[in-house]
């Protein structure tokens, strides 16, 4: 045998280096876990960014407030693409994989952010590349590969916040198309995200969610229909009655405090 | 999401399912070998020590055809990936990882080694970002090791080895010095580790029984068991 043979007393210095291997690893792990912790703290901030200012009390037409949001969060999306960066030569090579485990929630949570944004400014699910995109660096090179599963499952988690979008806007001026307009978005994403349950683990529990969600968002969209059925009246005019009683009752008030909490809520961010 | 983006996740996933068979199919065939040797090996608790030598060797053809195993699974697992598909052979690695050291000690008395294994199933240094021996598959071999020698201990004697538990004490308390030098995690490498003692314990009760007995001759250095 080419090899040497361990003899008793060069036990320890073999073991030596597996505790050197063994420190190694779990010190990274432990550095990945809180990276990862900080994206997924991010991430979901930036989602209540995101439901607070579509849901403001601007005189801003919808699709301005939608960019309002989206460049609101893009603005913080670069700062969890910043610890992507960071990390990212800890999980070069073979290492990637070692340690998915641990970045593997962060990641889907950033994708349910950044896909939400997403769907805000162009109503339109954001593709596989284009994620991939953002975790790059200025030259395109991929801070690590996504993973599909991980695109998957934080797209499932999408549809949820979308329910809440739906129905938190949906006594708003035009909230009840939007909320038609969510309602088919989120059926066509669960069809599709359905053809691909058999292939990835826990999308199946997720689909379970995301057609409660759909639900919900049904039965919301259902009692609008019924209630608006007994006016004979166009949409535009419901909306200018529901807001006309909104505002009457004490609205001016309301948007004042809901304009304090919303600079309290920056602050805490900061 | 648009149907050519949803075909081509389709055909991704579809690939990856594919991997995932093949990589099995190959684990299948090492689980097999590894069960074999396991079977083979088994047989050193009713064997005489003047019959181990040919018992080994009806083990060896076993554990050296694993070369096939690995270097089919090295072929398949793509670069960089070997941590997403490790756990899909662990079991059957450690278990060959086992059989080796055991191996091992019985014709040597001595330790085999990471590289040692790794040069006995062929694993080339080239394949390291798709197949190689994980110091944590390593350890749970020893491991195992252990749990089987602190067996050996007690049907050595019955066979009517005596000295059979002195060296096999020796041994395992060098190992478990070794052990002892790790930051273990809350895992199963850990939770292995703390059943080591009872191993110990075992063998310490057999060295202690056969000394008391004068069956054997007490062992030269005094790294031997304190229960006396």
């Amino acid at each position: 045998m080419s090899q040497p043979i361990i003899q008793g007393s060069s036990i320890i210095n073999i073991f030596d280096g597996f505790r050197a291997d063994l420190d190694d690893y779990s010190d990274r792990r432990e550095r990945l876990i809180k990276a990862s912790r900080d994206v997924t703290n991010l991430s979901k901030k930036i989602i209540f960014l995101l439901h607070r200012i579509m849901t403001e009390d601007a005189e801003d037409t919808d699709r301005a407030l939608s960019l309002r949001a989206a460049s609101a969060g893009r603005e913080k999306l670069a700062e969890v693409t910043a610890i992507y960066a960071e990390i990212k030569h800890e999980l070069q090579g073979d290492r990637f994989w070692r340690y998915h485990r641990c970045i593997s929630p962060s990641i889907q949570e950033f994708i349910e952010a950044l896909s939400f944004m997403h769907y805000l400014e162009h109503g339109t699910l954001v593709t596989f590349e284009d994620v991939q995109h953002i975790l790059s660096d200025q030259h395109g090179v991929p801070y690590f590969i996504l993973p599909l599963d991980d695109y998957l499952l934080g797209l499932s988690d999408l549809t949820g916040e979308l329910m809440r979008f739906a129905i938190t806007g949906i006594s708003r001026r035009g909230g009840r198309s939007k909320a038609s307009d969510v309602c088919a978005f989120v059926r066509r994403c669960k069809a599709d995200l359905e053809r691909l349950t058999p292939y990835v683990r826990e999308l199946s529990r997720k689909q379970y969610v995301t057609a409660q969600s759909l639900e919900k968002i049904e039965d919301a969209a259902y009692a609008i229909v019924v209630r608006g059925s007994e006016y004979d009246l166009p949409p535009e005019r419901l909306d200018d009655i529901v807001a006309l009683s909104v505002s009457s009752f004490g609205g001016r008030d309301r948007r004042h405090k809901r304009a304090n909490m919303d600079r309290n809520d920056e602050d805490d961010e900061r | 999401m648009d149907a050519e983006d949803l075909n081509h996740i389709n055909q991704l996933l579809d690939h990856d399912v594919e991997l995932r068979e093949k990589i099995k199919d190959q684990v299948t065939e090492l689980d097999k070998k590894a069960r074999t040797m396991v079977g083979l090996l088994n047989k050193i608790h009713s064997t005489p020590s003047n019959l181990i030598p040919a018992l080994l060797d009806s083990v060896r053809p076993t554990l050296d055809s694993c070369r096939e195993a690995t270097a089919g699974l090295a072929a398949l697992v793509p670069p960089s990936q070997f941590w997403r598909w490790k756990d899909q052979w662990a079991n059957a690695l450690r278990t060959v990882i086992f059989a080796a050291s055991l191996v091992e000690y019985l014709a040597s008395g001595k330790l085999i080694s990471l590289a040692q294994v790794s040069d006995i199933l062929g694993i080339k240094e080239e394949w390291k970002d798709r197949l190689a021996i994980s110091a944590e598959d390593y350890l749970h071999g020893l491991i195992s090791l252990v749990n089987e020698l602190s067996r050996l201990a007690v049907n050595a004697v019955t066979l009517g080895n005596f000295e059979e538990p002195i060296r096999i004490s020796l041994f395992v308390k060098d190992l478990f010095a070794g052990f002892s030098m790790l930051n273990l995690k809350n895992d199963t490498l850990r939770r292995r580790y703390d059943s080591l003692k009872y191993d110990i314990k075992k063998i310490e009760e057999v060295v202690y029984d056969v000394s008391l007995r004068k069956l054997a001759a007490p062992p030269v250095n005094d790294t031997a068991p304190t229960t006396s």
